[in-house]
């Protein structure tokens, strides 16, 4: 990736696990670039998001996972991350609470209808 | 998202008249409510005056299902015209908006390497999806910043930065310095 205006003091920074906002995660490879890129576009920012927008985000979408990950498995089963569990952790924040009960019954519906169709394909 | 076609057509339904956004089942209305309920008990056939429990229940089930279906289909069609009248720049940014996603594979990874044992395909659905919310929460709040300071996109990093400090103080972005979590 050509990031021209990082400065190289950057790479020090591989103790710093948790806070991604004010250092860069260090040697870590970007896992995100391009989508994230795609993604603000959608939601209103120029054509060309500036590079360090991007990684800043990238960082905090990595904490955002990690965090509700580790909290995830410190509640419900321990050490098993759970669809149950999630849905709890979010159960405050009416926006990701609703997504993800769509994208869950999307998929549920999904499935039904694509088992209904193999069933109807591969005889009775 | 309702699918328009699984739809029963009610005639002599009055419309709710409010266009209400939420697809999650919110409080129904009165008006559709009475109505609803008058043919729902001629269809039971039950002449008494007190269903059962359970038909009760039924019938609320009933009644609110098919509140939200035709909230559904209200919100399918508002939709539809909304976006025929987009420009072709809206167009693009909508389409990047609808389509943009983070790649499965790469968030499993990532959640298997914290967890150190697999997790199921629902949970890595339901993580990208909230980290999608999640991006767009704070894109839009750095898109106030930056109108409210006076510059113009695309975003900097001071915006960002600016935006993720104003959703922790809302708590709406997750805050690990002053909470403690404690976990084996």
């Amino acid at each position: 990736m050509a990031e021209e205006e990082d400065d190289p003091g950057f790479d020090e920074d591989l103790d710093d696990g948790g806070n991604g906002v004010d250092s860069g995660q260090g040697k870590r490879k970007r896992l995100f670039s391009k989508e994230l890129r795609c993604m603000m576009y959608g939601f209103g920012d120029d054509q060309n998001p500036y590079t360090e927008s991007v990684d800043i985000l990238e960082d905090l979408v990595i904490e955002f996972i990690t965090e509700m990950t580790h909290k995830a498995m410190s509640i419900g089963r321990q050490g098993r991350v759970q669809v149950e569990d999630i849905v709890f952790l979010i159960r405050k924040d009416p926006r990701k609470f609703a997504r993800v009960k769509d994208l869950l019954t999307m998929n549920e519906e999904l499935k039904k209808t694509l088992k209904a169709f193999d069933e109807a394909n591969y005889g009775s | 998202m309702a699918d328009p076609a699984r739809v029963r057509p009610e005639a002599g339904r009055p419309e709710p008249g409010e266009g209400s956004c939420s697809s999650t089942s919110s409080e129904p209305a009165a008006k559709p409510r009475s109505a609803a309920a008058a043919e729902e008990e001629e269809e039971e056939g039950s002449s008494s005056l007190h269903p059962s429990p359970a038909k009760k229940l039924k019938m609320e089930h009933d009644k609110k299902k098919e509140k939200r279906q035709k909230v559904d289909e209200d919100e399918i069609q508002k939709m539809q015209v909304l976006v025929s009248s987009f420009s072709e720049e809206q167009l693009n940014r909508y389409e990047m908006y609808r389509r943009s996603a983070f790649p499965k594979a790469a968030i499993k990874r990532l959640i298997q390497s914290i967890t150190g044992s697999s997790v199921s395909q629902n949970v890595v659905i339901a993580m990208s999806g909230i980290s999608k919310v999640f991006t767009g929460e704070i894109v839009e709040e750095a898109l106030d910043v930056c109108e409210k300071w006076g510059d113009k996109p695309p975003l900097q990093p001071k915006h960002m930065r600016e935006a993720v400090r104003r959703l922790r103080s809302r708590e709406q972005s997750p805050n690990t310095k002053h909470k403690h979590i404690l976990f084996h």
